[in-house]
């Protein structure tokens, strides 16, 4: 059993990266490509923009990046392309590809063309700022047999949650939606991404959202109710974060 | 290159004539070979008679024949036998005709003469050892074939152009309903799909023609009709939460707000947004239905255990408002199908049955097979729909209350995506009202290929 001093960090599963990295973002889209840029910087990342399928090409080409966004449909030279002749000369950035066809085989082909992930648009940026973090972490495989978030404690292993000393018994269900949001905290969540990872839903018209905010509801009354500060908080409209102060 | 005229009538008259004309033609020609053949059997029998004459006065007065021939010059015969030279009358000797030799087949035989004309031949023993031939005249006989040919030649044309004419008016006449209706068709158009097409005779080919049109266009009708309404409702449903995105973001900019209530106002106008965009989802499934059913991969699964996590996650739901969520079947029931489309189909119908049963009300989901078929039933004891809206209620965007438009997050498109999801799935959903009050909702599926 853990004894450490209340509210330390037990071991932080999600990954913090201070150095700063280097993300391209190719699409077309002025405000989305700016949007991109601003959520992505406030997430201390650096960013770049290119707004033509030639310009970030060559971009890729000529520069270090550790992330690449890239939208399939582009004037000039198509996103496919880009990336199956990026992979074609064995370059292995990371690709996050965006796209709005959200049709089966245009997903198998991003991924058989080399994507590392995609993105169907319109899509929640908390989403794919999770993403991000997703593929940056790709390859650390830091398995922590146990986190938490400042006096709530989570053994992975005994799936047993502790807060302030008292166990608060959890269903298998809410067990995995605290792991994910441990796993996410200081990151909001949407209700999309819990229905895709937690539910394991994943066609996009499967209504889960009532489902998600009773269990939500019922996660509160158990983690957060009993106890003086609060660590569920609701973002209206986008989704849920775990963390000690309100967004 | 075949010739082929447009018009069904002109094709119709043609064939009618052409037939007509080859039947004329062929009973002419039986009736001119036979004329022809009695005629020259005449001319035979002529000549026959002609010969009996001649020889019976050779054989009473053998030695008067230049005198009898005096006598006859209109006829043409000749003489001939041994030490007697041949005598010819001055009708044969102008003729020019060819002598004919003893032995020779003289009966029946035509002879050309060397002015062309043509001579029926009879010739014999006419006793004395003399040979006797006789010679008639062809031309009265080839004078009245030849009026006849004439006479056809100049009536077949004639004939034939007033049968052509007839059987142009009367095709006209008969394809008169087939012009009537195209021209009706022509006007038809999608704001006027209620007008049908004359029918004349309902029992005749063109009346059930018209009949298997007016079915058609009953139907298109219906589907117009549909997609008006479907229209109007997406339209109305994408523009309640595009308004209130515009009106709260509006009034904000005009306000002068502290951060917190800034914030407030853009959550408020993105969960309006994720509505919005849920919609879109929901829509775009059901419009692409062609495109995702090609995106369906049919696997064997097990749809009591598929039941079981649908229940389970809904279960949630049906605990907040009190109702009894259970499922039976417990021995795996086999099914063909795509895990995703088929879940979502019934997480749909159970979304419907918790929202639509009674605080503190059962519903009860079965799974059984037989048959052929695989059924999974989702059994409430709500009030169930009225009879009025129960052919209309896997329509898009149909509510059988009207006012709970927009109400507890729903799309209105629930059943119509459970419907598409288990179409996509080569299954059918049905509805039926339980005795006693309720709902059943039946998702009908074809049992796994063994």
């Amino acid at each position: 059993m853990f004894s450490g001093p209340r509210g330390r960090h037990v071991v932080s599963c999600t990954w913090e990266e201070r150095a700063a990295l280097n993300i391209l973002v190719i699409e077309d889209e002025k405000k989305v490509a700016q949007a991109l840029k601003k959520g992505l910087e406030a997430e201390e990342h650096n960013v770049h923009l290119s707004m033509t399928g030639e310009d970030g090409f060559f971009r890729v080409c000529a520069e270090k990046f550790d992330l690449v966004i890239l939208d399939l449909m582009l004037p000039g030279r198509d996103g496919t392309e880009i990336l199956r002749t990026l992979r074609q000369r064995d370059v292995g950035t990371p690709v996050l590809v965006l796209t709005a066809r959200d049709a089966l085989e245009d997903k198998i082909l991003g991924l058989d063309l080399g994507a590392d992930d995609y993105m169907v648009k319109p899509f929640a940026f908390p989403e794919l700022s999770a993403r991000v973090r997703a593929l940056l972490r790709r390859g650390r495989t830091d398995q922590p047999a146990k986190i938490g978030l400042a006096d709530l404690e989570m053994d992975l292993g005994r799936r047993s949650v502790v807060r302030a000393r008292r166990a608060i018994p959890l269903t298998a269900k809410e067990f995995d939606l605290l792991e994910y949001l441990l796993r996410n905290q200081g990151h909001v969540v949407t209700r999309q991404m819990l229905a895709r990872d937690v539910w394991k839903e994943m066609l996009r018209a499967t209504p889960l959202d009532n489902v998600i905010d009773v269990h939500i509801g019922r996660l509160r009354r158990k983690v957060d109710d009993p106890f003086a500060t609060r660590l569920i908080h609701t973002v209206r409209g986008v989704g849920f974060i775990l963390s000690e102060t309100p967004p | 290159m075949r010739f082929r005229p447009a018009s069904v009538r002109v094709r119709l008259t043609l064939w009618y004539t052409m037939v007509l004309a080859g039947i004329v033609v062929a009973l002419f020609g039986a009736v001119y070979l036979f004329v022809r053949a009695s005629l020259v059997r005449q001319l035979d029998s002529e000549a026959g008679a002609e010969f009996l004459a001649i020889s019976q006065a050779v054989a009473e007065e053998p030695n008067e024949i230049a005198e009898m021939a005096t006598e006859m010059s209109g006829r043409a015969f000749r003489l001939a036998g041994e030490g007697v030279g041949p005598y010819e009358s001055p009708a044969f000797k102008a003729a020019g005709l060819p002598a004919i030799e003893p032995g020779e087949p003289a009966a029946g035989q035509t002879l050309t003469a060397a002015d062309g004309r043509r001579f029926r031949v009879r010739s014999g023993p006419a006793g004395h050892g003399l040979l006797l031939t006789v010679a008639v005249p062809e031309e009265p006989v080839r004078g009245a074939l030849r009026t006849l040919l004439v006479i056809f030649v100049l009536a077949l044309p004639a004939g034939l152009g007033l049968a052509a004419l007839g059987g142009s008016l009367m095709a006209g006449r008969l394809l008169r309903p087939v012009a009537v209706m195209a021209a009706r068709a022509e006007e038809i158009s999608a704001e006027s799909l209620s007008s049908r097409l004359p029918i004349e005779d309902p029992s005749d080919e063109f009346g059930r023609l018209a009949t298997v049109f007016n079915r058609m266009l009953a139907r298109l009708e219906e589907s117009f009709d549909r997609l008006r309404r479907f229209t109007a409702d997406a339209s109305h449903e994408l523009r309640t939460p595009l308004t209130v995105i515009q009106s709260v973001g509006e009034v904000a900019l005009q306000e002068d707000l502290d951060t917190a209530a800034y914030r407030d106002r853009i959550g408020s106008m993105l969960e309006e947004l994720n509505r919005l965009s849920r919609l879109v989802d929901s829509l775009l499934t059901l419009t692409r239905a062609d495109a995702a059913a090609a995106a369906v991969r049919r696997t064997e699964i097990d749809a009591v255990r598929l039941a079981a996590r649908a229940v389970e996650d809904m279960r949630p739901l049906a605990e907040e408002k009190g109702q009894d969520l259970t499922l039976s079947g417990g021995e795996p029931v086999t099914v063909q199908a795509d895990e995703g489309t088929l879940r979502l189909a019934l997480v749909n119908v159970l979304d419907n049955a918790v929202k639509y049963a009674p605080a503190g009300g059962t519903i009860d989901v079965g799974v059984r097979a037989g048959n052929g078929q695989v059924l999974i039933e989702v059994a409430d004891n709500g009030p169930g729909v009225p009879a009025a809206h129960v052919g209309r209620i896997f329509e898009r965007f149909y509510r059988v209350d009207q006012s709970r438009s927009g109400e507890s997050g729903g799309t209105g498109l629930g059943l119509a995506i459970a419907k598409w999801a288990v179409e996509v799935n080569g299954g059918r959903i049905e509805y039926a009202a339980r005795d006693g009050g309720g709902s059943l909702f039946r998702l009908v599926l074809p049992v796994a290929r063994v």
